[in-house]
């Protein structure tokens, strides 16, 4: 596992950084995040799923955890991406990895995160006619959130 | 629309038929399903917010709710996670005594899918039997922790209260009952009736790369000939002080998926026994404060829950809350392949397929 994360360290030379291990685990951060696809090709070789898709709000950078996992041993990688508040968009690994598919219906529905090529981006916990996206630490629990009703929503 | 003879049909989320609030829209030809889709979220509770605004120690309720099926599961994921993040290690009674409720909760787990299974083609008589044995270790979780469904029992650094006097007595007696019914009675019901053998040999099947390719773990996976089971793979709490095996099918049809959940019962009760037999003496729990601060740092734990690999990405910034709780849960990825796996069979099979699921929407809205 140390060599993967050495070996793509050096493949990506400059634009990806290892983390430390807090916790044993196997971190490392993509500077640029257009290389998402691309690393995402390479992680393939090793890893069959994505095990999850963490966002993290750390205004005005938003923090997105990629965890590989694979089904033969325990290993996995998380690959971090910073994205700017102004720029929330990412290039979607739907088309490489299948399981992204939900993770990133669900990361937009609660983030407002758009994933470029997603074959069909829509909100999946919440209603369609939801306002704003909670998970965000800006998001206020108001009145209209405590008492929303849904009676605007079409069949 | 193309084809005249196509009805959309929207089961759900109230459907006296459905699991739950799970919503299937399914375009139908005559009986056949063309196309299928599943939405969920209709059991959001905003789970990982509040975990945002509560005390580490003031969580384990909501995680109870979380897969309401199997609550200690959900409870000792939540506490290996948070005793990982701050540094606190539990005593080896509590590991022993954690190993043990995970196990009782499985097997109730897994009963209540092989009731809800048969009820979905109209064998009540299943559904009542099964209960029947649940009900056996509900009331021991009753006397250990006081509570049924959501037990509450777990806290960082261990649990509310050691196991009551002769406990051990009972849980074994509720055991050997349980097991000679799973071995001689069930039989009758399941594995020779020939009813439910031609409703579920060869219904929903599931390829090794469709498992691989929707990322689903657990029982599901184990029986399509996938054999992974976290408490094998890297071993948490005692499973690696006791001897047990992992049920592996090869078919991956609804019947594959019922007989491994059948077997890992059986699976289960052996490793009670083993670990009643190796209990060891000491603290049922560590002294921990209520309110603890965490560094900032990420903690990543997966678990064995009874539907799949259950995990917690716990994101923490030095303050005494969360600063982001993600939960990775097993059956979000399992639902998503109802679209594939529903086409092409007949309504009917349908809800049997989506029983064989085994899916708790408490855990998949979160």
């Amino acid at each position: 596992m140390e060599n993967l994360s050495e070996k793509l360290i050096k493949e990506f030379n400059g634009k990806l950084d290892a983390i430390k291990g807090q916790n044993n685990l196997n971190i490392v951060a993509l500077k640029n995040k257009k290389l998402i696809k691309k690393l995402s090709w390479e992680i393939k070789n090793y890893f069959d799923i994505l095990y999850t898709l963490t966002v993290v709000d750390y205004s005005p950078v938003f923090e997105l955890n990629y965890v590989f996992s694979n089904y033969e041993n325990d290993d996995i990688l998380i690959v971090k991406v910073n994205l700017d508040e102004k720029d929330l968009s990412i290039d979607s690994i739907t088309d490489i990895f299948d399981s992204a598919n939900w993770e990133e219906r669900e990361a937009y529905d609660l983030f407002g995160i758009k994933f470029n090529g997603h074959p069909d981006l829509r909100r999946i916990l919440l209603p369609e006619d939801w306002p704003g996206h909670p998970l965000r630490k800006s998001f206020e629990i108001n009145d209209e959130v405590r008492h929303w009703t849904g009676l605007d929503l079409k069949f | 629309m193309e084809h005249k003879d196509r009805i959309r049909m929207n089961i759900g989320p109230v459907h006296p038929a459905m699991h739950g609030v799970l919503k299937l829209i399914l375009d139908v030809e005559g009986d056949t399903v063309v196309k299928a889709e599943p939405e969920i979220g209709f059991l959001h509770r905003a789970s990982e917010k509040i975990a945002e605004m509560r005390y580490f120690s003031n969580y384990y309720p909501i995680m109870d709710k979380l897969d309401y099926v199997s609550a200690l599961n959900m409870e000792i994921l939540y506490a290996s996670t948070v005793e990982k993040a701050a540094g606190i290690t539990i005593s080896e009674r509590a590991t022993y005594m954690r190993t043990i409720m995970a196990e009782i909760q499985r097997i109730m787990s897994h009963l209540i899918f092989i009731g809800s299974l048969g009820e979905d083609f109209g064998n009540l008589t299943s559904f009542i039997w099964a209960l029947r044995e649940r009900e056996l270790l509900m009331t021991i979780v009753e006397k250990i922790s006081g509570g049924r469904l959501a037990p509450m029992y777990m806290c960082n650094g261990g649990m509310f209260y050691d196991f009551p006097e002769g406990i051990d007595k009972d849980i074994l007696e509720a055991l050997d009952k349980i097991e000679n019914k799973v071995k001689h009675e069930y039989s009758a019901v399941f594995t020779k009736n020939q009813i439910f053998l031609s409703r579920t040999k060869g219904i929903g099947i599931m390829t090794k790369d469709m498992i691989k390719r929707y990322g689903i773990t657990g029982p599901i996976a184990r029986a399509s000939g996938i054999n992974r089971d976290l408490r094998k793979v890297s071993p948490y709490l005692a499973y690696d002080k006791v001897d047990f095996d992992v049920p592996v099918e090869e078919n991956g049809d609804t019947y594959s998926r019922f007989i491994v959940r059948l077997n890992e019962i059986l699976e289960s009760i052996k490793i009670i026994r083993q670990c009643l037999k190796q209990l060891p003496a000491g603290n049922y729990k560590t002294a921990v404060p209520w309110i603890i601060r965490i560094p900032k740092k990420d903690t990543f734990v997966k678990q064995e829950s009874s539907r799949g690999e259950m995990g917690i990405f716990l994101v923490t910034d030095g303050s005494d809350k969360p600063y982001r709780l993600k939960l990775r849960s097993p059956t979000f990825f399992a639902i998503r392949a109802l679209e594939e796996l529903l086409v092409n069979v007949k309504v009917a099979d349908a809800f049997v397929i989506v029983a064989s699921i085994d899916p708790v929407m408490g855990e998949v809205d979160r």
